[in-house]
């Protein structure tokens, strides 16, 4: 036992090391973080209440949304042939919105009475909302993620009891989703006096929501590629090209309803007279979104490994960045103070949860059946079909 | 409009012409609510020194809590920390708090306060003095200031005084009384002879940032709602069309074995048979 340890420790990647060592670090400034207060361990002010521990657990869900959007298409919307990417982009987001937990647990400053959201209601909260919805979430993933974690142990005979309920609790995730997601930009929309006009909008609620479709749809994409590398294992392209098929027009609304809003409410001209913020919303727009169009309204782009990787990624950053400015690079300065930047141990921290989600992912699509199909769908064809995917064998087979 | 809270009982009247600068309120304030004068409840903002020499000219003026009619931070709070009560003073409790730094942001005039170097850090924020208030006694600040530049009775006498007062001296005031309108209303009033800009004062609009919050949080149940049964409904209605579309291919599929079977002579009872088997299938 004690050798088939050691071999296979000696098997692991090199970045597992890493990975651990940046956790342990992380860890440990973490448990300081919570003995020693903010005030010690982070630049965060009565100017700048939030930093970016915020901004990372916004990006973190938007990120996540793949796993709602993939369920939705998938078990709703009844297209089964998309089914070989649930496993994978489940626990993506089921290990994103742990990290999101763990950081808003750092982040608050009585972390003693974290329990507090779920006995003192404020209906009026987006806050509120969130906090509930993450929570739900999150236990939904869990279930949906439980066929992978006991297929090879001796309670697999529950699978078949849990899989009952999946359509139930898919829709259930996915109507959850839509209103955390949604929510998130909500918080925003109190802080009128704070956040700079071009990101501020009665529609900051319908902007998240798209985004967070768009960037879960990107991340399914350059996740297969990764993964690629990973595990050398992916998804199919014809697969990974159908994904690709729908950006350009969740992207394009997005597009078409940030400007209509900004024309709506005459602030279009703020777009090239803001300075620094003209600069940020136009590299969101023209990267994370004109771009990557037109790169997937083309079928050579869709169908090209490399290049639909590389527009995915720019989606992604479109909608980080875009998280990013509502909660930190936007928000107006107050005069006299300076601009927030965090301390060397928030941003520790972070990377130490970050690491902890590769490091996880890791080690569950090493030991658990993460890339198989085995899932039942009611449609026995799809099943059969993805079981025998002629792209996906031979990659298994290199696989050690 | 925008808010069925009625306004509040009970109001502040600052005037900044007054305002010597002693901060003896901010050590009231102090005393009174026993927080340390870096993190206190109530503070003092200023023009700084203006105008050239020799006609050199400094406004200050304290500053705490608006005690909005519909407060922002009221609405944001998570877990319902920050409330506002039946007298309109808004009002926060220490034993709910999670710490969230969420009303910090959400407040337009930057008001709720916290000393992050705590290990435990809570939010500091006036009450209005609401123990002297329950014994009949003026909040701290108030009964303490020299000049007598804050004034404190019961609300509409101080917002009528406001006006009366820049409205007798137009020369003297800005035609504006800070706080009537402003986030919604407030019960705390300014009046002032330079631009409340000048003085450092947070300018924001007409209209609570509550009120467009609670529009969006309160449709939140509703497109739960929603979404839950259009999900359904989408999911209900392929599986239909799924089906129709199978059965109705076996029985295209019976139909065929019935021409066929209607060239052979002894084969009209298979043809019934396999019309039974594919309705049965479908």
């Amino acid at each position: 036992m004690r050798k088939k340890i050691i071999h296979e420790l000696h098997d692991m990647p090199k970045f597992v090391y890493v990975l651990a060592v940046l956790v342990v670090f992380g860890a440990i400034v973490g448990l300081y973080r919570l003995y020693a207060g903010l005030g010690a361990t982070t630049n965060l002010s009565k100017a700048y209440p939030w930093g970016i521990w915020i901004s990372f657990d916004l990006s973190t869900v938007a990120l996540s949304g793949g796993a709602f959007t993939l369920a939705a298409l998938v078990y709703v919307f009844h297209m089964h042939n998309l089914h070989a990417a649930v496993r994978p982009t489940v626990l993506a987001g089921l290990l994103g919105y742990s990290s999101v937990l763990i950081i808003l647990f750092m982040d608050l400053g009585r972390w003693d009475r974290a329990y507090h959201f779920l006995i003192y209601p404020n209906v009026n909260s987006a806050l509120f909302e969130v906090s509930w919805c993450i929570a739900l979430y999150s236990s939904i993933l869990v279930y949906e993620l439980s066929p992978v974690l006991l297929e090879n142990t001796r309670w697999k005979g529950f699978i078949p009891v849990l899989e009952k309920y999946t359509i139930p609790m898919v829709i259930a995730g996915v109507s959850l989703s839509t209103l955390h997601q949604s929510s998130l930009g909500t918080l925003f929309i109190v802080m009128s006096e704070r956040l700079h006009p071009l990101w501020h909008s009665m529609l900051l609620p319908v902007f998240f929501l798209i985004s967070s479709l768009a960037s879960g749809l990107a991340l399914i994409i350059a996740g297969a590629s990764i993964s690629r590398w990973v595990f050398k294992r992916s998804l199919p392209q014809n697969l990974i090209a159908k994904l690709g098929w729908f950006l350009p027009w969740v992207l394009g609304v997005y597009l078409v309803l940030k400007i209509g809003e900004l024309e709506i409410v005459d602030e279009l001209h703020l777009l090239f007279t803001s300075g620094k913020y003209s600069v940020l919303f136009l590299t969101e727009m023209v990267v994370g979104m004109i771009i990557p169009i037109a790169m997937f309204s083309s079928y050579r782009v869709r169908h090209d490994r490399t290049a639909s990787m590389i527009a995915a990624f720019m989606v992604m950053f479109g909608v980080v960045l875009n998280r990013f400015d509502a909660s930190w690079f936007a928000i107006q300065p107050l005069p006299g103070v300076d601009p927030y930047r965090p301390h060397w141990m928030e941003v520790a921290i972070l990377v130490g949860v970050a690491s902890g989600v590769f490091l996880a992912y890791t080690l569950i699509g090493r030991y658990f059946p993460l890339f198989e199909e085995t899932m039942v769908v009611e449609d026995k064809k799809a099943v059969g079909e993805t079981a025998v995917n002629p792209q996906l064998a031979p990659e298994m087979s290199v696989n050690k | 409009m925008s808010t069925h809270n009625t306004p509040g009982k009970y109001g502040f009247l600052i005037d900044v012409t007054h305002c010597i600068d002693c901060r003896a309120c901010n050590v009231a304030c102090s005393v009174q609510n026993n927080v340390s004068m870096d993190s206190t409840r109530i503070w003092m903002n200023g023009t700084g020194v203006v105008g050239d020499f020799p006609n050199l000219q400094s406004y200050t003026a304290p500053f705490h809590c608006m005690h909005c009619t519909d407060p922002s931070c009221v609405s944001a709070c998570t877990v319902g920390a920050l409330t506002r009560d039946h007298e309109g003073i808004v009002r926060y409790d220490d034993d709910r708090c999670i710490g969230c730094r969420y009303c910090i942001y959400a407040c337009p005039f930057q008001v709720p306060n916290m000393d992050l170097n705590e290990q435990f850090p809570l939010i500091v924020k006036c009450d209005m003095c609401g123990d002297r208030l329950e014994e009949g006694e003026q909040p701290a600040c108030a009964a303490t200031c020299p000049p007598g530049a804050i004034q404190f009775g019961r609300r509409e006498d101080m917002l009528a005084k406001a006006k009366q007062i820049i409205t007798d001296h137009p020369d003297k005031f800005i035609q504006h009384v800070y706080g009537e309108h402003e986030n919604g209303g407030t019960s705390t009033f300014y009046i002032s002879p330079v631009p409340f800009e000048e003085l450092g004062f947070p300018i924001p609009g007409s209209t609570s940032s509550a009120y467009y919050n609670r529009l969006v949080t309160h449709g939140t149940p509703a497109v739960f709602g929603a979404a839950a049964i259009s999900l359904s409904g989408i999911y209900l209605t392929i599986k239909n069309v799924k089906e129709e579309t199978a059965e109705e291919e076996a029985r295209a599929a019976a139909r065929a074995a019935v021409v066929q079977a209607a060239e052979g002579s002894a084969a009209e009872a298979a043809a019934a048979e396999a019309v039974e088997t594919a309705g049965e299938e479908a």
